[in-house]
């Protein structure tokens, strides 16, 4: 087949550390090549470069055998290169038709023709199987349809070479056959895929080629012919992907730490509410909620922390009714969260390590004098230093501000101020999202070891792998609700997957 | 160490943007055909030359102190108290009709009258305060509004209500309730130690105590505070109406210390002052008074500056506007990543941790 | 009749200013720079514009000098705001401390400290032949000065702007969501800084409208809290040329509505009707509530190589 990009020794370097080192890539025409990596191996990145966000450190870029540069993104539209992001790029106070149109160079004129505009999208939209309702609000579509939108921004844009960044991520199972169909017709049309998914099933299924990522290096390119879901799990993690290492424990007779009973809360959203949801939490044990992100996840996680109040139902710590929905209330009532926007919910960026370590109890009197009327400094410091030993905080000094740390060092930080506190129950949202191998492991331990100590612990995370690596008990949240429940022992893999899509 | 480091990179971007300021402020002054040399020996010489002049400049400094540490402490909660005007005029206020009024002197009059300062400007706080809490409002633009009002109401008191004869100014208050003088034949009072003393509470609270420290976690995240467990709403709240009554206090205190009457154009633009003070002091209680004093320095020393040279005194004030501007753009400057970059590869530091 | 006829030719008359002001934020705010230094860039501009007006005699080049040194000033908070990335509202502070204090500085350089007032003629009002005798409208609308006119086109042209043109949508979408606007090609930055450029220009012809078509003279303080009844104006007309409109016209209408009563011999002391426009705003302001509407982006810096 025909080349149409080829990315030569491209690196990346952000301060001293490589995002990508040497990657050589190339797409066909016609062909959907995968991205194929775990989160930080790369991608993201290379795509960036490809797309003109990042200029890259080193290498070159060729389309068509010509070498090209890109400075911008207008250039990398005006060469044929369209990006749907993962968390897509669409203006949600603007209807679906401004943003197609948005940055339209192709047209003419000062005002927006609208007619002639429509006709040329809807005979897109036609060919391609790309339904969209060109005059809603894009707060009023649903997901697969504003991916859809991107797909037919990008093509509108005149993309030869389409970037689909995780697109089935967000997606339900029927909208994820409808993404592979309209695949299938692009690739048919001569348009060309890359692909990135780290879903090895789906992989397998749309892919030509794949070339994997780890650590900012390529680790090979396969055809999806020579290969299976085992081999690519092993280029991709680097280990044989095993069966879960840990043990797992049936805690139902222990004592219920957190009970949700017939909990609404904004009931009519089906991505942010959660209607009649009822789920209990024992001491000693781990609780995943497995589920596609946006069915009420997040609302689920604040409010078994207090940090929203339900419309209806109740909620139960330690068999009390708990009358006054506020965070602290939950603080002292033995609940801890550890949230899933670190810097925007979990931390004070501009203040210390330290600082950020007692942020709960600086008024108890390991760290002031007369609850809270003069800080014990140095008692702080001292306690800060044996946390960053205790919970390996990589820091040249615990006065460092928090937000010089990279993101596994920050969880690190929430972990050691949340799980000091001899939780109860600990609530945790995508505690490992976006940390490398490492970091990932050692929250892992430290989720054993508390369950251990006898914490109740609410898993929330979007990464299946996780939460089947970690359950004792898996719960699938759907549209709000809870659809199911399974053991963590030997889980039905199948079964869960079809929760998740509501069946 | 490492804090030290930090205070001297805080300190470093203000003291380079006085001098920058000045270095503009001297272009100016040679412009206007003064030796700007001549011009800043004498500017320094009015403020610091004569005892009488330090005195005039503490005088000068005091309230300049109260109105920098009400913006500091409201916006060390992240709260855009921009009242600081309104609160100290109302403050003056308090303090004037209850002088008038209760006609008590000594001792109790004194204290009474700064309480009552202190209580109004507090409740001049408390409005843009809970509009923000509860309404979710611009506490900028009302605040701002609210300026206005009290400029207008002290007009009312000294133009309709308690006029003295024919000029539009009220009388003076007894001179039983003076806040007296601390060295005779040095203009400043017991004011300048009120002043001091709330700074130094301030920083006290701000930097040793939990509530200051949640005050502060506050102003920096507010919605991680939230989930922390720490009450956004009633720390807000308290920093506005602490804040206001800050500027109350020193409201009352230049009317019982320097004025005496109401009177138009009193305490006019303190409050913007005291916004840039705190911007420049980094939002530090303790940098914050020092600013203050420069600031008293520039506006006392201009005086006998333009006796000397014939260099407007305005030109001070054109000083203090480019310290602002220079501080907080060199302020903005530091935390960019590339200057961190650009940092590390002149002072050849490596940085661990980051990625 | 006639006292109601002339609080409505005051009304428009006191709306302009705070209209030009409210559309330069208006113009910012799209681009998603929340620029509180109103009030500092209309000051440099009444300045500039009256101290032109009174070297050349031309109001009209008063106007547009204002509208230079409105840009001027603004440049540096764009500079700030956009290149180094500091906080907006704490940089609008900046620019409203600074160039107040430029503006009374050039004035008393230029004029010495002596006390007598300088004065200019203010722009004369132009009738509209034919249109201008319709009873009640007609004075209102068609006996203006030429300005008034300008500034209710602009509103109309804004309109078309933001709701019609390609170049609007664009606009609009770097305050909405920079990152997905920078994706189509549109330079983010460019844009902001052109934002920059509108808002300083039409602050400073906000200002300048002032000295020149309004008060003839200049004070120090002259815009008198206008640059925040603009902001006001923004949240009140919901970021819509035409809602910005009516937002003006309200508090243009309470400020004509003072004058009037101060003069009316109501036996109450007159700063109690000057307090009517600063009220109103507040009252406005908790009544409209919490619902945030403005632009997703305002106020948040931009970069382009973000990790």
């Amino acid at each position: 087949m025909e080349e149409l990009l080829r990315m030569e020794h491209i690196s990346k370097r952000f301060g001293n550390f490589y995002a990508n080192q040497d990657i050589n890539f190339s797409v066909a025409k016609g062909e959907v090549h995968t991205l194929l990596g775990e989160n930080g191996a790369g991608k993201s990145t290379l795509m960036n470069i490809l797309i003109g966000l990042y200029q890259p450190t080193e290498g070159k870029i060729f389309l068509n055998g010509q070498e090209v540069r890109i400075d911008s993104p207008s250039q990398a539209v005006k060469l044929g290169i369209g990006m749907v992001h993962q968390h897509f790029m669409l203006v949600e106070a603007m209807t679906v038709f401004d943003n197609i149109i948005l940055g339209d160079k192709h047209a003419k004129g000062v005002f927006i023709d609208r007619a002639a505009r429509r006709k040329e999208i809807e005979a897109l939209s036609e060919k391609y199987g790309l339904d969209v309702q060109l005059d809603k609000l894009i707060t009023d579509i649903s997901v697969g349809e504003q991916q859809r939108t991107e797909i037919l921004k990008a093509l509108y844009h005149g993309a030869e070479l389409l970037i689909l960044d995780e697109p089935s991520a967000a997606l339900t199972d029927i909208e994820v056959e409808g993404l592979f169909a309209i695949m299938h017709k692009l690739i048919g049309e001569g348009k060309s895929i890359i692909f990135i998914s780290h879903k090895m099933r789906e992989v397998l299924r749309i892919s030509d080629r794949i070339t994997i990522l780890r650590l900012g290096k390529v680790v090979g390119t396969v055809n999806r012919a020579d290969t299976d879901g085992q081999k690519l799990a092993n280029l991709m993690i680097g280990k044989e992907l095993t069966e879960s290492q840990y043990e797992k424990i049936d805690a139902s007779g222990a004592e219920v730490v957190a009970e949700l009973d017939h909990v609404d809360f904004n009931k009519e959203s089906k991505h942010s509410g959660l209607s009649d949801l009822s789920l209990k939490i024992h001491a000693g044990e781990i609780v995943g909620v497995a589920g596609v992100d946006g069915n009420g996840q997040t609302q689920l996680a604040q409010l078994i922390t207090g940090v929203l109040a339900p419309d209806a139902g109740e909620v139960h710590l330690k068999g009390k009714r708990v009358a006054v929905f506020d965070p602290n209330g939950f603080i002292e009532h033995g609940v801890c969260h550890v949230p899933e926007d670190r810097n925007l919910q979990g931390l004070i960026g501009d203040m210390s390590i330290a600082e950020n370590l007692v942020l709960k109890d600086a008024d108890d009197a390991r760290f002031s004098k007369g609850r809270g009327l003069l800080l014990k400094k140095r008692a702080i410091g001292d306690y800060a230093r044996r946390m960053a030993e205790k919970y390996d905080v990589r820091c040249t000094s615990v006065d460092q501000s928090v937000r010089s740390l990279s993101g596994g060092n920050q969880q690190k930080v929430i972990l050691a101020r949340e799980l000091e506190n001899d939780p109860a129950l600990l609530v945790m949202a995508h505690p490992t999202r976006g940390l490398d191998i490492g970091a990932t492991s050692f929250v892992h331990e430290q989720m054993i070891g508390a369950r251990e100590r006898g914490v109740g612990i609410l898993l929330i995370s979007a990464d299946f792998d996780e939460i089947l690596e970690m359950s004792d008990r898996i719960v699938v949240c759907f549209e709000g609700g809870i659809m199911g429940e399974f053991s963590g022992k030997n889980p039905p893999v199948e079964e869960i997957s079809l929760a998740m899509t509501g069946k | 160490m490492e804090k030290l480091k930090k205070a001297f990179g805080a300190c470093l971007v203000p003291l380079l943007s006085i001098l920058l300021a000045f270095l503009i402020g001297g272009i100016i002054m040679a412009a206007l055909g003064a030796d700007p040399f001549v011009a800043v020996k004498f500017l320094f010489q009015g403020a610091f030359g004569t005892k009488a002049g330090i005195g005039t400049t503490l005088t000068k400094a005091t309230p300049l102190m109260f109105t920098a540490l009400c913006a500091c402490f409201a916006y060390k909660c992240g709260v855009f108290n921009l009242g600081g005007e309104g609160q100290f005029l109302m403050g003056s206020m308090a303090a004037f009709l209850t002088c008038y009024f209760t006609g008590l002197t000594g001792f109790a009059g004194i204290v009474l009258a700064l309480l009552a300062g202190a209580l109004a400007g507090g409740i001049w706080g408390m409005i843009p305060g809970v509009l923000k809490i509860t309404r979710g409002q611009n506490e900028m633009i009302i605040s701002i509004m609210l300026n206005y009002v009290a400029t207008l109401l002290m007009g009312v008191i000294y133009t309709s209500w308690i006029r003295d004869a024919s000029v539009p100014q009220t009388p003076a208050i007894d001179e039983a309730v003076h806040l007296p003088r601390i060295v005779s034949g040095m203009r400043f009072t017991w004011g300048l130690v009120i002043a001091i003393a709330v700074g130094l509470i301030l920083y006290y609270v701000l930097f040793w105590t939990n509530a200051g420290f949640r005050l502060r976690a506050v102003g920096y995240n507010m919605t991680a505070s939230r989930f922390n467990g720490i009450p956004v709403g009633r720390y807000m709240l308290a920093s506005f109406i602490v804040s206001g009554a800050i500027a109350g206090l020193g409201g009352s205190a230049e009317l019982l210390g320097t004025q005496f009457r109401l009177i138009n154009g009193f305490g006019a633009g303190y409050g913007f002052d005291g916004v840039a003070m705190a911007l420049i002091g980094q939002l530090h209680p303790i940098a914050t008074m020092l600013v203050a004093l420069f600031f008293a320095v520039l506006r006392v020393g201009s005086t006998t500056m333009q006796a000397a040279t014939g260099v407007p005194t305005s030109v001070s004030d054109i000083i203090q506007a480019l310290v602002i501007v220079f501080s907080v753009a060199g302020m903005a400057l530091t935390k960019l990543p590339e200057f961190e970059a650009w940092k590390n590869r002149v002072f050849g530091k490596r940085k661990e941790g980051a990625a | 009749m006639d006292w109601v006829s002339s609080l409505l030719l005051a009304t428009v008359r006191l709306a302009i200013p705070v209209l030009l002001i409210s559309l330069a934020e208006l113009y910012g705010q799209r681009a998603g720079m929340v620029n509180i230094g109103l009030e500092g860039l209309a000051a440099i501009g009444a300045l500039v514009g009256f101290l032109v007006c009174y070297i050349t005699g031309s109001n009209w080049l008063g106007l547009l000098c204002g509208a230079l040194a409105g840009i001027a000033v603004n440049m540096i908070y764009a500079f700030s705001t956009i290149t180094l990335c500091a906080n907006h509202t704490v940089y609008g502070m900046a620019i409203n401390i600074f160039a107040p204090a430029l503006a009374s500085f050039i004035y008393r350089v230029y004029f010495g400290t002596g006390s007598d007032l300088k004065q200019i003629v203010t722009m004369s009002s132009v009738a509209i032949p034919g249109l201008k005798d319709i009873p009640i409208i007609g004075g209102l609308l068609f006996d203006q000065s030429p300005m008034v006119y300008l500034t209710l086109l602009f509103v109309v042209f804004t309109a078309v702007f933001f709701g019609r043109t390609r170049a609007g949508l664009s606009y609009k979408s770097v305050g909405e969501h920079p990152q997905a606007a920078a994706t189509l090609g549109i330079n983010v930055i460019g844009v902001k800084y052109l934002a920059c450029v509108i808002c300083g220009a039409l602050s400073g012809i906000g200002g300048a409208y002032l000295t020149t078509c309004y008060s003839s003279t200049y004070t120090d303080g002259i815009v008198a809290g206008r640059g925040f009844i603009a902001l006001a104006a923004v949240i009140f007309g919901r970021w819509s040329a035409g809602g910005i409109l009516l937002a003006c016209l309200f508090f243009g209408f309470c400020d004509a509505l003072q004058i009037k009563l101060q003069v009316s011999g109501i036996a109450i002391p007159y700063q109690f009707f000057q307090m009517i426009p600063y009220l109103a705003t507040v009252l406005v302001l908790s009544l409209i509530g919490a619902k945030q509407a403005g632009p997703r982006a305002n106020g948040q810096p931009y970069r382009r190589e973000q990790r």
